[in-house]
């Protein structure tokens, strides 16, 4: 098998995976405006649940709606301390994490490992029925593809409903959510619960695909996001036809590459993130060129 | 339409700008390597120790007749402490079709077992304390372990203070291997007479005032496990120890070193060269990953720290001093 094909397969595996997270950042960040530490305690949260309900034998898709439950609760946390306690935006994110890295360690250890014997999502089920085959980087690609294509659509659905609306309304105008004579602070809430639901999902698959869960894995997790939303929505800015779910797809897809290239460039290993931060920062900078503009990103 | 076009489109040239730079990276060493075995190192951070593990891997290979650049060539890369780029690493690796796969410490051999999942590569890992816990302990995998020798330790502490009730200890709470050695040191403390007294940590800047806590509890001497996030700040918790006349224990050569009285350790150099040479065995086709169990150290090291030895007003038995290594009178 060529190398290189399938380090373009694993490598738009991770980005498909992570762009669950990155949709999760989207509606916090650039939806609501709200800059959510949560993720960083939110993402091990779901694997931390994913990872302790497959060693104890439930079937992987079941864990995954685990994930989004309990991710839903963690950002209904952050909204309540946010809009209910009046504490400030980052604050409240900050205390979530801080008390979700705890919970985490009581959910399943400072590491749990899930043994090759257990069945995940990329084992079993409807997966194996259609390519049960192929190689099993491929089935990764395959799932993930659907999982974020999916989760995109839905997105995509709940954005255009009465709902969606208002919630992309509390983020641009707070003032017409309130003569329209709904609550800002419940819509608020709701899209803290819809974008930490997705970030815990994520955080479920990256531990079925990686077997195993670290209560330190979440450490950088919201850079991550931030930097996906931002690359895709640069690139993307302009091209209308290109639904901003998706340009923040191709950003997660983007900053993988970038990492991966980075990796196959065989630098020295301690300047790796330095080779990241050079990549982030052209690839930034043309998608503003090229766009004729010099607006921040 | 248009809009899987543009999705299509963006995807293809990702995959383009990939393979460009993927393939000039990998022309490079295929040019210096030819046919040569490529041994993928992925070592989770930048770390004395994890270092000395790696450039014992290393030498552990040459010293079984292998030649670096004739029979093997190394590609090694560091996570910086970043599970995300472990993963990607691991996936290089298995991409590339290496011969082998060597993992330091827990989330990167984790991350090449997950990445060579499918392919018969094999892994082979070090600084990994409970591999049993960490499921590396079966298929296409071996490696060593550095778990503490506890034993030898509180043997050690006994010896040099035959009075000593308490002994202290700092960890953090998400390291796997620093919570299954706390339980191992209270199941064995009362066998050499000892109560433990431990405190947890979640970050770095707690460390201190832990270790302040523990002082004002009075316990006898500090001992040290193989905490990262602790043993990083070990010089701003021996000026407090210095203060309080209170002994502190290393749990490996470097912390000796930096101050610490003495230490039944592990000597990463060596437990790397161990490692090398279990390597070396797959590399030549004596033995499989899969048929070697993992292996632990069998013997640990002493050190002791003459100066600090003496500012404590400590006397080593002579059958400890005998099979010491001073770091003191080294430096």
């Amino acid at each position: 098998m060529n190398a290189m094909f399938e380090l373009c397969i694993s490598t738009l595996t991770q980005g498909f995976i992570y762009a669950l997270l990155s949709y999760g950042v989207y509606i916090t960040y650039k939806i609501l405006d709200f800059p959510d530490l949560t993720v960083d305690g939110s993402f091990p949260l779901g694997a931390a649940v994913g990872a302790l309900l497959l060693v104890n034998g439930t079937n992987p898709y079941l864990t995954l709606l685990a994930a989004l439950a309990v991710g839903a609760v963690a950002g209904f946390v952050t909204g309540f301390i946010h809009v209910k306690l009046g504490v400030r935006d980052l604050l409240a994110g900050i205390i979530t994490m801080t008390g979700l890295f705890s919970i985490n360690l009581q959910i399943a250890g400072s590491n749990l490992a899930v043994e090759r014997s257990i069945d995940t999502i990329f084992t079993s089920g409807p997966i194996m029925a259609v390519m049960g085959n192929s190689s099993l980087i491929y089935r990764k690609f395959v799932v993930a593809l659907v999982l974020a294509i999916v989760v995109k659509l839905v997105l995509d659905w709940y954005l255009k409903t009465k709902n969606g609306l208002l919630l992309r309304a509390v983020g641009d105008n707070a003032t017409l959510v309130t003569t329209l004579a709904k609550d800002k602070g419940t819509v608020k809430i709701i899209g803290l619960v819809i974008a930490n639901a997705l970030v815990s999902l994520c955080g479920a698959v990256v531990c079925q695909e990686q077997r195993s869960f670290f209560s330190t894995m979440g450490t950088g997790q919201v850079v991550f996001g931030l930097a996906a939303v931002i690359i895709g929505t640069t690139l993307f800015r302009k091209m209308s036809v290109v639904k901003a779910t998706t340009a923040v797809m191709i950003g997660s897809i983007f900053y993988k590459v970038c990492i991966q290239v980075a990796i196959s460039l065989g630098l020295p290993s301690n300047l790796m993130k330095l080779a990241t931060a050079v990549l982030f920062l052209l690839i930034l900078v043309l998608g503003n060129k090229r766009k004729g503009g010099a607006e921040h990103a | 339409m248009k809009k899987m076009m543009a999705l299509t489109m963006a995807m293809v040239m990702t995959a383009m700008a990939l393979a460009g730079c993927g393939s000039s990276g990998s022309s490079d060493s295929e040019s210096a390597s030819g046919d040569i075995p490529v041994i993928g190192i992925s070592q989770f951070a930048q770390h004395a120790s994890l270092d000395n593990c790696r450039e014992g891997f290393i030498q552990g290979l040459e010293e079984s007749g292998l030649v670096e650049g004739v029979d093997f060539v190394i590609d090694y890369q560091n996570a910086d402490s970043d599970t995300q780029l472990a993963t990607q690493i691991a996936q290089n690796f298995s991409a590339n079709n290496v011969a082998l796969m060597c993992g330091i410490a827990t989330p990167s051999a984790t991350a090449c077992y997950a990445a060579a999942e499918d392919k018969n590569i094999p892994v082979i890992f070090t600084a990994i304390t409970d591999p049993v816990e960490a499921k590396l302990d079966s298929g296409n995998i071996t490696g060593t372990s550095d778990k503490l020798p506890i034993d030898q330790q509180l043997q050690l502490i006994r010896d040099l203070q035959p009075e000593a009730k308490t002994i202290g200890i700092l960890y953090t709470t998400s390291e796997p291997n620093s919570v299954s050695a706390i339980k191992e040191y209270e199941e064995k403390a009362p066998n050499y007479g000892f109560t433990i007294e431990s405190i947890g940590v979640t970050q770095q800047s707690e460390v201190v005032q832990a270790a302040d806590t523990l002082i004002s509890k009075g316990v006898d001497c500090f001992t040290n496990l193989t905490d990262n996030t602790v043993v990083d700040v070990l010089p701003s918790i021996l000026e407090k120890t210095n203060d309080a006349g209170i002994p502190v224990y290393g749990s490996e050569i470097e912390q000796v070193k930096l101050g610490c009285v003495a230490s039944a350790g592990i000597e990463y150099v060596a437990l790397g060269r161990q490692t090398g040479a279990m390597a070396a065995k797959i590399l030549k086709g004596e033995a499989t990953a899969e048929e070697m169990p993992y292996e632990t150290i069998s013997e640990c090291e002493y050190y002791i720290n003459s100066e600090t030895v003496a500012a404590m007003g400590i006397t080593v038995p002579e059958e400890i001093a005998s099979v010491a290594t001073d770091v003191a009178a080294e430096a």
